[in-house]
């Protein structure tokens, strides 16, 4: 079935994730579609998929009707089915059950037992793939509860499907396995769009590739033969970005690093992970979502366990067993990727949330004055610029922005001098997001060893002294930043997409 | 120390509750010709709502961290047992066995907070057997039989007055200021509603949330136990079956005091004004004479408004 989504636009507060994309689809081909983090590939899905509708443009099914999805449901009826990257199963039933979930097959009210089976060895049959469909699927390998909701899109006559990272937990043998699959339903007739990161395994098996920039298509369904793997990575990062010019102070390379990591494994799976932050530094830490870069930054908090090789804090050796530890031994401060999840209390007033950190310091006779707290806020809402009516505010009536300056406010009033500032700018204004980057620049002027967790390439390139690339728990590779975003961002790709 | 109850907003839950807890004094004066105001039905209004205040306060500790407490009621009437008993019993001074009391209450709430923070149970389940096991230890103290006859002086003071205000309700309001302060400016009782307001963001900020859990159980478990002693104190005899309808008060008067289950926001002034309602409630049915079982009905259906005006607000302030 021909599926074409023409000129899809989607604004969310401060950015316009999809800016006229275009993807067209044909049947019996597997259509690769690429991007960095944050290009627009999962709004677009979201898009094609029913769950978030467009501001602008259109999708144009096979009859040449124009789909107007309500909901997933919609884009279900109209033939597009989508395997997300993660499961979507119900782990207590059964593979039948599951298959048969989107459209149970009913008897007078009743579930028609034998139909649902009979349904789903149907679909798994179509997959040529041998499978128990009386088995509960929390018994199924990772590989094989894939196969399950590929099946289960099939259930639903999906001649459109959308596989969103689906060998991100495979193993090679497993992803070869898929592959099979894959090749099988598209000459069965099968769109399928395939979204990786793994340019190895793009060139493997798609037939053509749609390329994502900023939220632009900017290369539409072309053959993959006519293009090679370095043309691709060009695509993906671009050219002649304007990089915002930040007065840096030059750091002292020779200085004592303030954080040192050698050699360090974890227990998230991270091996022989050597850094080292200098007072006054920023060194930026890149790769794509699930590299395990904001795991690193947790295991080094004593957040989750490290297994090998030595934490050096200012010099000496330093075994870090949990966040209090981190935060009054070590003076490590963790500005958490997710801020309404981790790193502010909603509820309660700005003051509390400035002040969590040292209650123990503020304490007088065991009793912490509100004024203590209070002139604490007023400190750091001229550093930081914070935009409040006052320090009894709570922190749920802010602004993103607002609310990320209030969680590094926290680490600046325990007098940190190592900060972990983990996916700053996420879901924050173009405006208030250059004003947050002067303030990083401003505090490694300060003298602070900063360590920048960002999946924002620009922003890396804006920021960082230096970059170290992360795939797969490892580190890769080390780029010096000139501040060149066309050389360094070409080179940070080529790291990050290299065939190992 | 502070006052908390002077910076009641005038929009808050505080200033609602203020306003209907005078216009139903009001209410009742005028329709039971003023007898509400007399001095012995006055003092009989203050008398009692000293239990349901702290018994509130109770339950709001632990709704601090986001978890329940079920056994708030059978711990006060455990604890009022074992201070009769070693009074009666044992022989020991009333003030030993008023301390004692406390410390029975301290203990089971130290002992309820271990076993969530051990096991990962949540509080509901651990405190739901807990209730069942101490339920049955407080016939284990004296059957069915009641103490009495303990200690006159005791009974004196707590039937008391100051200055013409009974003595247990300047106690329990003496207790809520104490738990203001604690929640307001004390470390860990601070640390408590950071664990309770977003646990992942507190554990981030090198908050203990172990030691947060078990610090609200215990000091649940605590302010059972003042319940507990008040009651003996006031009543001047106890059985086995004292606690036994204190579960929903102790929930109605935070809950409509506009404290969040879900944890991290409390309201002491809102507690102890939602249990003056609940109590004047109470005493509009002995005035008009209604049937006892209309009172349930009517907190039941308080309770269950101020939870819907609370969602209806949280949704309209996001």
């Amino acid at each position: 079935m021909t599926v074409t989504a023409e000129k899809l636009v989607k604004k969310f507060p401060g950015v316009r994730a999809l800016d006229e994309a275009t993807l067209r689809l044909a049947p019996g081909s597997v259509h690769a579609l690429l991007g960095e983090n944050g290009a627009g590939k999962s709004t677009l899905i979201k898009i094609m998929t029913g769950v978030l509708r467009p501001d602008g443009g259109r999708i144009v099914l096979a009859d040449g009707g124009e789909a107007h999805f309500g909901g997933p449901h919609d884009a279900q009826r109209a033939g597009i089915g989508v395997v997300h990257q993660e499961r979507n199963l119900i782990p207590a039933f059964s593979v039948a059950e599951n298959i048969a979930l989107p459209a149970v097959p009913q008897r007078f009210g009743f579930v028609d037992r034998a139909a649902a089976r009979a349904l789903a060895k149907r679909c798994l049959a179509q997959l040529k793939v041998q499978l128990d469909v009386d088995r509960p699927v929390s018994t199924l390998s990772v590989a094989q509860t894939q196969l399950v909701e590929i099946a289960k899109a099939l259930a639903v006559d999906s001649q459109v499907l959308l596989l969103d990272e689906p060998t991100a937990s495979l193993t090679s043998d497993e992803a070869d396995r898929l592959f099979t699959v894959m090749r099988e339903l598209r000459d069965q007739g099968h769109a399928i769009v395939l979204v990786s990161h793994k340019l190895d395994e793009v060139f493997a098996i798609a037939d053509t590739v749609t390329v994502l920039r900023d939220g632009r298509s900017v290369a539409e369904a072309q053959p993959l033969a006519d293009l090679d793997h370095d043309e691709i990575v060009n695509l993906m990062v671009g050219r002649a970005h304007a990089v915002l010019e930040l007065a840096r102070t030059p750091v002292d390379r020779t200085a004592t690093p303030a954080l040192e990591l050698d050699g360090i494994g974890t227990a998230d799976g991270h091996e022989d992970v050597s850094l080292a932050v200098r007072p006054g530094e920023i060194v930026g830490l890149y790769g794509l979502v699930g590299a395990g870069r904001s795991e690193l930054a947790r295991a080094v908090l004593g957040l989750d366990k490290i297994t090998a090789g030595t934490v050096r804090i200012r010099g000496e050796q330093a075994r870090i067993r949990d966040v209090g530890e981190a935060l009054r031994r070590y003076r490590i401060g963790y500005v958490t990727e997710n801020r309404k999840e981790e790193g502010v209390f909603l509820t309660q007033p700005i003051s509390r949330n400035i002040a969590v950190t040292v209650w123990r310091r503020l304490a007088r006779a065991g009793l912490v004055r509100e004024r203590d707290e209070n002139s604490l806020v007023a400190t750091y809402r001229e550093r930081l610029g914070m935009r409040l009516s006052g320090p009894a505010q709570l922190a749920g009536e802010l602004s993103g922005g607002n609310q990320q300056k209030v969680s590094l406010a926290k680490w600046l009033a325990a007098d940190c001098d190592i900060l972990v500032i983990d996916e700053p700018t996420v879901g924050i204004d173009v405006r208030t997001k250059a004003a947050f980057h002067e303030l990083i620049v401003g505090l490694a002027a300060d003298g602070l060893a900063i360590l920048l967790i960002s999946s924002d390439l620009p922003e890396m390139v804006t920021l960082a002294d230096r970059v170290l690339v992360m795939r797969d728990h490892r580190l890769v590779g080390e780029v010096d930043n000139d501040h060149d975003y066309d050389r360094t961002s070409q080179e940070v790709g080529r790291l990050l997409h290299q065939a190992r | 120390m502070t006052t908390p109850s002077l910076k009641i907003s005038f929009r808050g839950t505080e200033f609602t509750l203020t306003v209907l807890a005078v216009l139903a004094f009001v209410v009742l004066a005028l329709t039971t010709h003023g007898s509400v105001l007399h001095g012995d039905t006055l003092t009989a209004i203050f008398q009692f709502l000293a239990v349901p205040m702290v018994i509130g306060l109770a339950q709001m500790a632990v709704l601090g961290v986001g978890q329940m407490n079920l056994s708030v009621g059978v711990v006060t009437g455990f604890c009022a047992m074992v201070t009769a008993w070693l009074m009666v019993d044992v022989g020991l001074p009333a003030w030993l066995a008023l301390l004692a009391g406390l410390a029975t209450g301290a203990a089971i709430g130290l002992v309820n907070g271990l076993i969530v923070v051990l096991t990962r149970i949540n509080g509901f389940i651990v405190t739901l057997a807990t209730m069942t096991i101490i339920d049955g230890l407080r016939y284990g103290v004296h059957g069915t039989a009641t103490y009495q006859g303990y200690s006159p002086g005791l009974v004196r003071l707590g039937q008391g007055s100051v200055l013409g205000v009974p003595t247990v309700f300047l106690f329990a309001v003496l207790v809520a200021i104490a738990v203001a302060v604690f929640f307001r400016h004390v470390t860990v009782g601070r640390q408590l509603l950071a664990s309770g307001g977003n646990p992942l963001a507190a554990r981030l900020s090198g908050v203990s949330n172990d030691r947060s859990l078990v610090l609200a159980h215990l000091l649940s478990g605590l302010l059972a136990g003042v319940a507990g002693v008040i009651v003996v104190a006031l009543s001047g005899s106890v059985n086995a079956t004292i606690g036994d309808d204190l579960l929903l008060p102790s929930f109605a008067a935070p809950i409509i005091g506009g404290v969040a289950l879900a944890g991290g926001v409390i309201s002491v002034v809102g507690t102890c004004l939602a249990a003056l309602i609940v109590r004047l409630v109470d005493v509009a049915q002995a005035q008009y004479s209604i049937n006892p079982d209309w009172v349930d009905l009517i907190v039941g259906a308080v309770v269950l408004g101020a939870v819907l005006i609370t969602q209806l607000r949280g949704r309209a302030a996001t």
